[in-house]
This record gives structure tokens, C-alpha cells and sequence, in this order.
């Protein structure tokens, strides 16, 4: 690479810098407290996945190139420049590692290596070696932001069909699925697919809820990706037609990582205060529960069942208690995991890892701490609200050949509810 | 002797302090004036409260339970390093001054056998745990990880603390003498006791001096800045 290049490269550091970035580049001991942290090392000793080693590279780049000492005495720091060889580690190191931030907990300085990363993916964005599948993906989103009418008539003519089987298990033929009701209380994002609509949809038609479905999908490929302004584009596209509809609360479907960039990024990006409030359909479930607004049997499931605190609702997110709460209104025998809440083990799902396949065989080995979790219980019934953690866990129950039925809480409960329809709630 | 001394206790003394305030205002200077990220990276649950936040800070930051979990016995080592350093740091600043009450209580002789027993076991305590790190930086992913930076200033901190247990344990020098010698420096008027000078330590504070001052020049560079990082980085934490 020419010196040009690679000074370009070590500059998105500088543009990337903040305090906290600082900080984590400068304090970290290199104690390596933190790797039997990461199930990615855990599940497969590579020393590439150590999460101090994932956020070394940034430094090495760093103090070559910005830090006072190491442009005194780079040997000292191993400083380097960011050439083929670095960049292809970063490459692996990166994109592999979930965002789960279980490092952070466990770091005595809570140092979060998924930050230090965010500027590693800028960098590999700008050297062309994003990753070129969470790329297409966050650029169809984009395009689908940009001309809805292309979209709109396919989306609703597949709504109306979802529509008539909400009727059925309802038994109410006058249930709806409404799109762009003004003034509606609830904008629902859910995910493309009629599994994370129909439940839901149900929910708010038995509690009365004043609610109204998003043309679009809540699932983020820019934020995976690392491309801020990518990702605060597609989570634009709901935000602003919660504005445009007046809404007071937007409701993100059990999706992870949407619930994160709806709750806690996307006020930051864009720098504006959301003038409604983000909450995650666990939420309000709950709510709906606890207020008696919709009524659940709470023999309804069969055997042990268990919950799985996906890291972007629970660690990361702040949703222990609300999910659990639904559970056990649901199950006689529910079994937590453990550890369990903050210390939750990453699935090894997150982070866009399932979009990936260059990694599949590190992330089925990046599970083991998850199976090895599950098996202790003796569940047979997962429930796990993120569509990344299902599946990860799908695919670790067939590997490891598990007795275990993985499922929505937003299906569980539907299940549960006495309904006048014919249908049964699962398709 | 004299010369050694010379450089490495009064000189080189000078020299390591100015560095050193001045490297630690620079780095403060440094992080604060770099604009925070607008994202909160805090991690959940939260405290609810400032104060809560601020207690949740201390409380990680100095006894770091989440790390004592995962790995208890790194964390066990680091403990003891770190309580025995601050240990010493207190007891050094009986060069400066002499505590009120404590030598009246115990008498002169009395203190003098205190800070043997209490900087004797301050003193091992680091140097076991010292040994431990630069022991567990020799194998596996902890020797991938480690770079030159950490093994650098490991020799550093291995050098002080084996000149300060030679003066602790082989020398007859008491902490009265040593304050003559702190005291002059303070007062800009440097000067070295003839009973240090011609002592059988008289090396080995040259020795001692000649790595603390090393170690200072070299702190505010390093991740030793870790000792001022790690409050905000911690308060960070629960935004
Ligand atoms: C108060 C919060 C602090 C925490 C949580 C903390 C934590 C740590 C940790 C985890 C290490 C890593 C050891 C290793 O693997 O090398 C370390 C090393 C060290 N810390 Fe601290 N520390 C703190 C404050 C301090 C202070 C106030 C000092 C002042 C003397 C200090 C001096 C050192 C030294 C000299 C090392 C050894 C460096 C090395 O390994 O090269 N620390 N600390
Ligand atoms: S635990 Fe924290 S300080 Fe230690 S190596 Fe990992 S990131 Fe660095
Ligand atoms: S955020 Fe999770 S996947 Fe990434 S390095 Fe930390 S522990 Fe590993």
C-alpha cells in the first residue's frame, strides 16, 4: 500500500476520536482479564478473537501514527501501519465480534472493545473492505427509504393477507392491520416477514391498543455494518413516519439490535430529541399483562422452558425483569440460565455474525458456552426474543443435536390467550 | 557515591517530578479537551441517580468485583499489588513529614520497627505480585498480547521495589535521615547525609532513585495513566 493510503486510513481514527475512545486507547493494561470473557475466544481459543487483541490493532495504528510517545519510540508499542496484513486481521477480528459487550463487564477499567471497533469498521469501510453483504443489505434498505411507492403496494397487499389471519385466530373479522393511521398512540416496527406482525398484531387488537404498523422493517444492516450515517438513514425511515404520524410511542418488534438503535443511538446520530417514546414490545406486553388488559393462561406452556437475555435488550439495552415477568406468567416450571441477566453469555448470534458465512464455523464453535448454559437447565423450550439469537440457537440445537424447541415470547403469549378464532395462533 | 547520587537523588529527581506533573497535565488537558461521543456506552442496569452512578464508580474502580470474578486469582495479585503500593506511597510520606500521634504512641524505637514490619510486608507483597505478572506474561495469550511497553515498565517497577526492600531489609538508615534529604530537596537546597552517602545503601537509594525516576518520566506516556483513566472510564460505565 502506498504511504498516502495508509496515512488516509489511520486518519479515520483521528476523525473517529472521542473521549472515551481516547481513554480506552490509552488506559487498557493488556491485563487479558477479558478473555474468558468473549465466547469467541472462549469457544475458540484464537488469539485473534481476545477481545484486548481486537482493540490492539487500533491501537498499534494509533500510536504510530498519533500518540506522541509512540511516534518517539513506535517499537515500544509494536506501533504498525494499517497494511494488508493488519487490515485482514482487523477484518476477522471485527466483523466476528458481536457487540456483545460482555468484555466491558468483566474489564476492571470497562473498557468497551465493541466502541474501539466501531472505528476499526470505519477503517475497513474506507480501505473498501466493509463487509460486502451487510453492505448490500443496508443499501437496499436505504433504497426501499428512499422510493416507498415502489415498495408500498406489494407491502400492504401482504399485510391485508396477515390481516386475514389475524381475523381468524381473533375470530373477530373486524381486526385490522392499519398503515399511516394518524394519530394512532403506537407506531409498531416489526421485521420483513409476517412472523414478527402477526403476533403482535394480534396482542394490540386484544388489548385495544390505538396502533398502526411501519411500512418498514426494524432490522439495521448499516449498524452492523459500522457505517453510522448508513444506519441512522434506515432507522430514519420509521423515525420520521412517526413524526409525520404524530404517534406517541414507537414500538420495536423483539428484534435486539433494533431495539438498541431505536432506544439509546438514534437520538445521538441524529442529534435531535425524539419528541415520543421508544419502547420494545416486551414492554409493553408486559404492561399489557400486568393491567390486565390482556389475559394469558398461566398453565399454557408445557415443560421447562428458559430464557435467553439477548446482550442488545438486556446487557445492553436494560430489560432483565419484563421478559422473565411474561414468562413465568406463562409457565409453571421457567428455569433461568446461568449466569443470567448482565452476565448473560452471548449467544454467538449478534452482530450480523449470521449474515456473514465466512465466519459460520467460528460461530457455531462460539456457541459452545451458550449449549453447555441450556444443557445445565434441562429446558426444552427456549424462549429468546431476538431473530439473531433464534438463529444461532436453531442452528446450535441442530449441530449439537439438543431436545429444544426455540421461540418468540410474542408467540408463546398469543398461544396463551384465550381467542374466539379457529386458526391457531402459529402458522 | 557522591556523584551517583548526585544525578540519580537530586538531579534526576527534579527532572522526574517536572515530567511527570507536567506529562499528567497534559494527558488530563489531552482527554478533556476531546469532544465526547454523543452515544452513551453505558451498560445496564444503571443507577438511577448521579450519586449512585458515582458510588457504582468508586466501587468498581477500586475493588473491580467484576473482574474478581471472572478471573480471582489476576485479580487477587492485582489487589495486593495495588493496596501494597498505596501502602508504601503512605508510608513514604513519612520522608516528607512524620505522622502525628503514631510515634508518640510507639516511641521512636517503636515507629521505627512499625515501618520496618509494615514496608517490609508492602514490600514483598509487590514484588510477589510483580514476579506474578511478569511470570504470566511469559506464556500463551498473555505473552501475545503483552508488547514491549508492559515488560518495560514491569524491569521498572521490579527495580524499585527490590532497591527499596535492599535499603528496607539490609540497611540501617531511618526514615529521619532520609527527610533530611527529601526536605532539602523541597527546599531547593539539595543536600546528601554523610550517613546515606557512606552507608551500605547508599547505592541502593541511588539505585532505587535512579528507576522511580525512570518509572515517573515514563508514567504519563503509558498506560500507567490507567491511574487517573480508570475513574472516568468506570463513570462511563452507567451513562
Ligand atoms: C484505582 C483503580 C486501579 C485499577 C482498577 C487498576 C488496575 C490495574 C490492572 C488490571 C493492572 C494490570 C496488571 C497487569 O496485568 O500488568 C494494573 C497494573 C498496574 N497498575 Fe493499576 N489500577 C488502578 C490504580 C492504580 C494506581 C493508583 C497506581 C499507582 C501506582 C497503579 C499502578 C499500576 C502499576 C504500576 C501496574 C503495573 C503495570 C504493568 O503491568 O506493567 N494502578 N492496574
Ligand atoms: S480487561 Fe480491559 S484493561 Fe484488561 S486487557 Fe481487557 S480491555 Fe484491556
Ligand atoms: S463485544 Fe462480545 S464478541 Fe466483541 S470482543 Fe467483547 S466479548 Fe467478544
Amino acid at each position: 500500500m502506498e504511504t498516502q493510503q495508509l496515512t488516509t486510513l489511520a486518519g479515520v481514527i483521528d476523525k473517529k476520536m472521542n473521549r472515551q475512545l481516547k481513554q480506552y486507547i490509552d488506559i487498557c493494561a493488556r491485563c487479558a482479564i477479558c478473555k474468558d470473557a468473549c465466547h469467541q475466544y472462549v469457544g475458540t481459543g484464537d488469539f485473534k478473537y481476545l477481545p484486548a487483541r481486537r482493540a490492539e490493532l487500533i491501537r498499534q495504528i494509533y500510536k504510530k501514527y498519533f500518540d506522541k510517545a509512540g511516534r518517539f519510540v513506535p517499537a515500544l508499542y509494536e506501533a504498525r501501519d494499517p497494511d494488508e496484513n493488519l487490515l485482514e486481521e482487523l477484518y476477522e477480528s471485527t466483523y466476528a465480534c458481536t457487540a456483545c459487550r460482555r468484555c466491558m463487564y468483566f474489564c476492571p477499567f470497562s473498557i468497551d472493545t465493541a466502541w474501539i471497533l466501531s472505528v476499526a469498521k470505519a477503517m475497513l469501510i474506507a480501505a473498501g473492505m466493509g463487509n460486502e453483504m451487510l453492505s448490500q443489505l443496508a443499501d437496499a434498505a436505504i433504497m426501499k427509504g428512499d422510493q416507498p411507492e415502489l415498495f408500498r403496494d406489494v407491502l400492504v397487499s401482504g399485510f391485508k393477507d396477515i390481516e386475514a389471519e389475524v381475523r381468524e385466530i381473533t375470530g373477530d373479522p373486524s381486526a385490522e392491520i392499519p398503515v399511516d393511521k394518524e394519530g394512532a398512540d403506537i407506531l409498531y416496527v416489526g421485521l420483513a416477514g409476517a412472523h414478527s406482525i402477526r403476533p403482535a398484531a394480534v396482542i394490540f387488537h386484544e388489548a385495544g391498543a390505538s396502533w398502526t404498523l411501519s411500512l418498514f422493517e426494524s432490522a439495521n444492516y448499516g449498524f452492523f455494518l459500522g457505517d453510522a450515517e448508513k444506519a441512522r438513514k434506515i432507522a430514519d425511515r420509521y423515525m420520521d413516519e412517526a413524526l409525520r404520524l404524530g404517534v406517541k410511542e414507537v414500538v420495536i418488534t423483539e428484534c435486539g439490535h433494533a431495539y438498541r438503535v431505536a432506544k439509546i443511538f438514534h437520538e445521538a446520530w441524529s442529534g435531535k430529541k425524539h419528541p415520543f417514546r421508544v419502547r420494545h414490545i416486551l414492554e409493553v406486553i408486559d404492561e399489557y399483562i400486568t393491567d390486565g388488559r390482556i389475559t394469558v393462561d398461566p398453565g399454557s406452556v408445557k415443560g421447562a422452558i428458559t430464557y435467553h437475555d439477548p446482550c442488545q435488550i438486556g446487557r445492553n439495552g436494560g430489560l432483565f425483569e419484563e421478559p422473565r415477568r411474561i414468562v413465568r406468567a406463562l409457565a409453571a416450571d421457567f428455569r433461568d440460565l446461568t449466569p443470567n441477566r448482565e452476565q448473560q453469555w452471548c449467544c454467538g448470534g449478534g452482530g450480523g455474525i449470521v449474515a456473514m458465512s465466512e465466519f459460520d464455523e467460528d460461530r457455531i464453535k462460539s456457541g459452545a458456552k451458550k449449549v453447555e448454559q441450556i444443557r445445565a437447565t434441562g429446558a426444552t423450550i427456549i424462549a429468546a426474543p431476538c431473530e439473531n439469537c433464534r438463529l444461532q440457537l436453531e442452528q446450535l440445537r441442530d449441530h449439537h443435536e439438543l431436545d429444544l424447541h426455540i421461540t418468540p415470547i410474542m408467540d408463546l403469549v398469543v398461544e396463551a390467550m384465550p381467542l374466539a378464532g379457529t386458526k391457531a395462533a402459529q402458522a | 557515591m557522591e556523584t551517583y547520587l548526585q544525578i540519580t537523588s537530586v538531579w534526576g529527581t527534579y527532572l522526574a517530578i517536572a515530567v511527570f506533573v507536567l506529562g499528567i497535565a497534559w494527558r488530563v488537558y489531552e482527554w478533556s479537551t476531546t469532544p465526547k461521543s454523543p452515544v452513551p456506552l453505558g451498560l445496564f442496569p444503571k443507577p438511577k441517580t448521579g450519586a449512585g452512578r458515582f458510588g457504582k464508580m468508586l466501587k468498581d474502580t477500586f475493588l473491580a468485583p467484576h473482574s474478581a470474578r471472572i478471573e480471582p486469582r489476576m485479580w487477587l495479585f492485582a489487589m495486593m499489588f495495588h493496596v501494597a503500593a498505596l501502602a508504601a506511597f503512605v508510608g513514604h510520606l513519612r520522608i516528607i513529614q512524620e505522622y502525628p500521634l503514631l510515634p508518640q504512641w510507639l516511641g521512636e524505637d517503636g515507629m521505627n520497627t512499625f515501618a520496618a514490619w509494615a514496608g517490609g510486608i508492602a514490600g514483598t507483597l509487590m514484588m510477589i505480585a510483580v514476579l506474578y505478572w511478569i511470570g504470566r506474561r511469559t506464556f500463551g495469550p498473555f505473552k501475545n498480547l503483552s508488547v514491549p511497553e508492559d515488560f518495560l515498565l514491569l524491569a521498572l517497577l521490579l527495580g524499585v521495589i527490590i532497591m527499596g526492600n535492599h535499603m528496607r531489609f539490609f540497611g540501617h538508615v531511618h526514615a529521619e535521615t532520609y527527610r533530611e534529604w527529601f526536605q532539602s530537596l523541597l527546599a531547593f537546597r539539595p543536600m546528601l547525609p554523610d550517613e546515606i552517602v557512606h552507608s551500605n545503601v547508599g547505592w541502593s537509594l541511588g539505585t532505587h532513585m535512579l528507576f522511580v525516576d525512570l518509572l515517573l518520566i515514563y508514567f504519563p506516556f503509558s498506560k500507567l495513566v490507567h491511574t487517573i483513566g480508570s475513574f472516568s472510564a468506570n463513570l462511563v460505565r452507567s451513562e
